[in-house]
């Protein structure tokens, strides 16, 4: 599989990062099963949570058994010091590891967060302590939030070594300032900041409740994914081919194998083919219904 | 508004900072949008549907009064003054042109453009005939026709609109890819099958029920299909 640069890390990660959430949803067998496949692939980026059920967990043994393979990502939705070191170390003994390859501030939203972080008291400043203990090696953020934010989370934190963020052609072709994650990936690029994608594979929201209640829902991502071997390839085409380093998988263990191949096929997409996606996405979700051409 | 992909794709190495520009068919004003994005001085959005016409005001011309005129007027005849426009785009003009509509329309659109004027021209190659939509767009022209002695769409190669230009004195600039494939999506459907249904309507019952017939079972059929190719070329006028 192909590999790309993060950043200025110094590790370049497979265009293909593996999003354990998956894991949540399987038996530990299932899991170490998961995990074999995904390493067969050549996948070299794991990201975990201590937020994403057991996942931590049923990663341990084969994170163990391959640790010297596997670049791993984690995060914690701590904002202060105290906290993040707690979450810290309890990530490490449920994982079963002495060190995080990369650990992230997880689902900035507001501004006010950002203060709390980058105070004196903040969860950055235990992460540079870990980081000079050799507990982490490098320092990142993940937002599905306003892409201002992370601009100015970008102005803010001066030792930022990757950012996580959405991205798919529903976001792209809409060019308001709340949904500007082009501005995020050029800028993080002029920083040499590495880039991973989530979202790249959200056809919507899914039916409301009414329509089709939770219990129903065939796929336990929070939105609805595309779920065909075509519409995946398509969508991880467009976004691995968007000059940012990896593209994490949609978390339902169902559709991972899919994606695995999407990614292992990956070999560029053409300008044409990437807007004939903006704009099938742009005219489906358009209130404007005479449109006769593109 | 948002402006598509395809037209800022295509006028991505055209001069619009500063330009006085047309926009020769002004749909919704998708195009409009993209050359003011792109610092046009000013923009003439011309159309000659009053709908679309208010469409451009309401959605393009209010937050930019002072850039932008939306020309209610009929594009083989306009108002503007010769050599006075310094680009013109024409993005998904020529498929509603009838041939002999689309020659007197370049005239026209070469006497107002200024020496050394940039044109873009951004259209539709012919559906591959396996397209299921090349099946309704047949429809729609049957009903046109039978309707108003006229087609409703024409998909000229980009090779037999590279030749037009040619001999209306522009210069070819360069060819690009703007849509492979062409994404037909649901609502592309419904506005093409609604217009073809409009013309058939005022049809006598023989012949329009077996075309509506044939409208609503096409919809169903297709629902959305991805086919075909959108082009892009650029001309310069000599001086």
């Amino acid at each position: 599989m192909e590999t790309r640069p993060l950043g200025e890390t110094g590790h370049d990660s497979t265009v293909m990062t593996f999003g354990t959430i998956a894991l949540n949803w399987l038996e530990q067998e299932g899991a170490n099963q998961m995990v074999e496949l995904v390493l067969d692939h050549g996948v070299n980026h794991f990201d975990v949570a201590p937020t994403y059920g057991d996942a931590e967990l049923k990663l341990g043994p084969k994170l163990r058994q391959y640790r010297d393979d596997i670049f791993l990502g984690c995060k914690t939705q701590e904002r202060g010091y105290e906290g993040t070191k707690r979450k810290m170390e309890a990530s490490l003994d449920r994982l079963g590891v002495d060190t995080i390859d990369l650990y992230q501030v997880h689902g900035l939203e507001y501004e006010e967060e950002l203060d709390r972080i980058t105070a004196d008291d903040g969860a950055l400043e235990a992460m540079r302590e870990a980081k000079a203990d050799g507990v982490i090696d490098h320092i990142g953020l993940t937002s599905h939030g306003n892409p201002q934010l992370i601009l100015d989370a970008i102005d803010r934190i001066d030792d930022l070594e990757t950012l996580m963020f959405p991205l798919n052609p529903v976001v792209a072709g809409k060019d308001d300032e709340d949904h500007d994650y082009q501005a995020v990936l050029d800028r993080a690029n002029e920083e040499g900041i590495g880039t991973l994608v989530i979202k790249a594979f959200a056809k919507g929201p899914w039916p409301s409740t009414d329509d089709l209640p939770e219990r129903d829902r065939p796929y336990a991502n929070w939105y609805e994914p595309v779920d065909t071997p075509e519409e995946t390839r398509e969508r991880f085409d467009f976004a691995a081919s968007q000059d940012v380093t990896t593209v994490v998988n949609a978390g339902d263990p169902k559709l991972v194998a899919m994606i695995l191949d999407a990614a292992s096929r990956y070999d560029g997409m053409d300008e044409a083919a990437q807007r004939s996606l903006v704009e099938s996405a742009r005219h489906d979700d358009s209130p404007v219904p005479e449109q006769l051409h593109h | 508004m948002d402006v598509p992909r395809t037209v800022t794709a295509a006028l991505a190495d055209r001069p619009v900072d500063g330009a006085t520009c047309l926009e020769a068919g002004a749909g919704v004003g998708k195009t409009t949008a993209g050359l003011l994005a792109d610092g046009a001085d000013r923009v003439y959005a011309i159309t000659n549907d009053a709908e679309h016409a208010r469409t451009v005001r309401e959605r393009v011309g209010r937050d930019h009064a002072d850039r932008v005129a939306v020309l209610d007027a009929d594009l083989v005849a306009t108002p503007l003054d010769t050599d006075s426009v310094e680009i013109v785009t024409a993005h998904g003009l020529c498929n509603v042109l009838p041939p002999a509509t689309l020659d007197e329309v370049l005239e026209e659109l070469t006497r107002i453009a200024a020496p050394g004027c940039h044109l873009v021209v951004d259209d539709y190659e012919p559906l591959p005939e396996d397209a299921a939509m090349r099946d309704l767009f047949a429809v729609e022209n049957a009903a046109r026709e039978l309707a108003d002695g006229r087609p409703a769409l024409t998909f000229y190669p980009a090779t037999t609109l590279r030749r037009l230009l040619g001999g209306h004195g522009w210069e070819f600039d360069r060819e690009r890819t703007l849509l492979d494939p062409v994404p037909w999506t649901a609502n592309h459907v419904a506005a093409h099958a609604n217009a073809a249904r409009a013309s058939a309507r005022p049809l006598p019952d023989a012949l329009g029920d077996p075309l509506l017939a044939e409208i609503d079972r096409l919809v169903t059929a297709i629902d959305e299909e991805s086919t075909g190719t959108m082009y892009s070329l650029a001309f310069r006028l000599p001086g």
